[in-house]
């Protein structure tokens, strides 16, 4: 079958030229979107393909914004090192996290990853000497590509990195799900009894994928700072664990695709219904509620339902 | 030569004893039938071989080594395979990639985060191996989920024998089936012990079953074994019959 494939392409081309056709204020927030898209995209390794369903996701994007806004604050290098050590930060804290949080399962992992992400929370909130307190860090900038390499200053230059990185991003998660690590993982997620009773432990998976997904929320982070300008604690607050949620189920959990789309779709519909009315969230809550209910397995789910059936 | 032995092995919960001071010897190659009233403890026992379960009392040793300080990822690499009495699979998954985790888990490669493509490959061929030995390839691109109960039943054989193991535990392999897929599974049971040379512990009600595929055949009654012997000596225990034949006619 080629409709994927073309689709991808189609795809792509349409992320290589929108940068000539879209207005300035327009390329920043497909940009933007393309950062949560990422973010989205991380969660759905644990979530989608795992079965671990994290409420404490965003901490790893925040560690990722500090990580790159401290690099870039303090030392100027160029934007990658800030990227790397944003997602590495990121990664490393997911250790003893995720070490705890797989001791259980289902809901109780759900809350001790809540609970250790509002400990961070509240760490980046009151070490103020290093994070800035509740200002966070300011100024944040774009540097350059490499030594002495192009700037990344401009809206376009931008843009082509974030949009590198999420395609990187999504061929490394396509990959990862078809090795004989993700299939070992979506056993997990279908039975782990029986998973545990063919030979091995799930635990060690578990927290392997976990430090992956949050070093590839790192990233999406990392991103973020330097394209705002800035890191604050409200990147890492449950809130935006929350959101994390909606935008895979929107987009359709288990589909790496779908949550980059799920991310974009949820931030329009955002962005369009707090232009018309203060009272947005209302009207988003039953977007989503619709969503839920009348498209099963998100965007992406239904159109597939719907393409295997025409 | 001897297998599998349990010395002295028992499990309580609580007050209950589940399962007490079992001491079993099944010889490599033999086809040995465990039955039982519901409530003697014969899943508990599964539970405690195959390590799901960790005793309270007693050990086991699997090929001579002392297992008992295993967990049951642990036993399973050394040769126990098992099915459960509740069905369990993976049920989005194919019915082939349902075999082929298995043999995957068993083989190794398993934090191949990228390619290992020839290791998917490899255990594919033996996944669609033991497939073919029960019946299931034709089946092998759906999900397992669609699968009626009987051949769910015959794919969780499917992927413990794909593991290539020594000792094989059934649990209720015919369980829910009807008279048809029972004799079928009875005939599958026996073909692959046969063929694969692999020793087989079974739990089973179907007492046709049994004395039809059974070499030997052990009694639990109260979490104690009561007998042991062949179908025929079984057959006309007394004991055996007052515990669970429905009493001496």
């Amino acid at each position: 079958m080629n409709g994927p494939r073309a689709l991808a392409l189609a795809a792509l081309a349409a992320l290589a030229a929108l940068p000539w056709v879209l207005a300035r204020h327009q390329l920043s927030i497909l940009t933007d979107l393309l950062i949560f898209g990422l973010f989205a995209l991380s969660l759905d390794l644990i979530m989608g393909y795992t079965g671990m369903v994290s409420f404490g996701h965003a901490a790893y994007f925040g560690l990722g914004a500090y990580g790159s806004a401290l690099v870039l604050v303090h030392s100027g290098q160029p934007v990658p090192v800030a990227l790397l050590a944003g997602a590495l930060l990121a990664g490393v804290v997911a250790l003893p996290v995720g070490w705890f949080s797989t001791r259980a399962t289902g809901i109780y992992f759900a809350m001790l990853t809540l609970a250790f992400a509002q400990l961070l929370y509240t760490v980046a909130y009151k070490w103020r000497d290093l994070t800035g307190g509740s200002d966070g860090l300011a100024g944040v900038p774009k540097t350059t590509l490499f030594w002495g390499g192009p700037s990344l200053a401009t809206p376009h230059a931008y843009y082509f990195l974030v949009t590198a990185c999420v395609v990187l991003a999504l061929l490394l998660c396509r990959a990862l799900v078809r090795s004989p690590f993700g299939r070992a993982l979506q056993a997990i997620r279908e039975n782990e009894r029986r998973f545990v009773a063919l030979g091995r432990a799930a635990r060690p998976f578990k927290l392997v994928v976990f430090v992956i997904a949050a070093a590839l929320a790192g990233l999406a982070g990392a991103l973020f700072a330097p394209f705002r300008g800035f890191a604050s604690p409200e990147v890492m607050f449950w809130v935006l664990s929350g959101q994390g949620l909606m935008m895979v189920l929107t987009g359709g959990i288990g589909t790496l695709i779908g949550p980059i789309l799920g991310a974009m779709v949820f931030i329009l519909i955002q962005e369009v219904l707090s232009s018309y009315t203060e009272h947005w969230m209302i009207f988003s809550g039953a977007v989503f509620v619709l969503m839920v209910i009348f498209l099963p397995g998100g965007l992406v789910g239904t159109a597939r339902r719907l393409v295997t059936r025409a | 030569m001897t297998i599998l032995e349990t010395r002295g092995l028992g499990r309580t919960f609580g007050a209950l004893r589940a399962v007490a001071d079992v001491s079993l010897r099944v010889e490599t190659g033999e086809l040995r039938a465990l039955i039982g009233p519901n409530g003697a403890g014969k899943t508990t026992l599964f539970h405690l071989i195959s390590g799901l379960l960790a005793p309270t009392s007693g050990q086991v040793a699997f090929r001579g080594d002392d297992v008992t300080a295993l967990a049951a990822p642990a036993r399973c690499r050394r040769g126990i395979s098992r099915t459960f009495q509740i069905t369990s699979i993976f049920p989005e998954l194919s019915v082939l990639e349902n075999v082929r985790i298995a043999v995957q888990l068993k083989a190794g490669g398993n934090f191949r985060l990228l390619g290992g493509r020839a290791l998917l490959e490899a255990s594919e061929r033996r996944a669609r191996d033991s497939l073919g030995a029960l019946g299931l390839l034709d089946r092998a691109r759906e999900p397992a989920a669609m699968l009626p109960h009987g051949d769910q039943r015959l794919l969780e054989i499917a992927m413990a024998l794909a593991q290539q193991p020594e000792l094989l535990l059934l649990d209720e392999p015919t369980q829910g089936l009807s008279p048809e897929d029972t004799a079928a599974t009875v005939a599958v049971i026996r073909r692959i012990a046969r063929e694969r040379r692999v020793t087989i512990l079974l739990v089973e009600h179907d007492m046709d079953v049994v004395f039809d595929l059974a070499d030997r055949v052990s009694v639990l009654h109260f979490g104690q074994l009561i007998a042991e012997g062949t179908p025929d000596a079984i057959r006309g225990n007394l004991d055996v019959q007052t515990a669970y034949l429905g009493g001496p006619e």
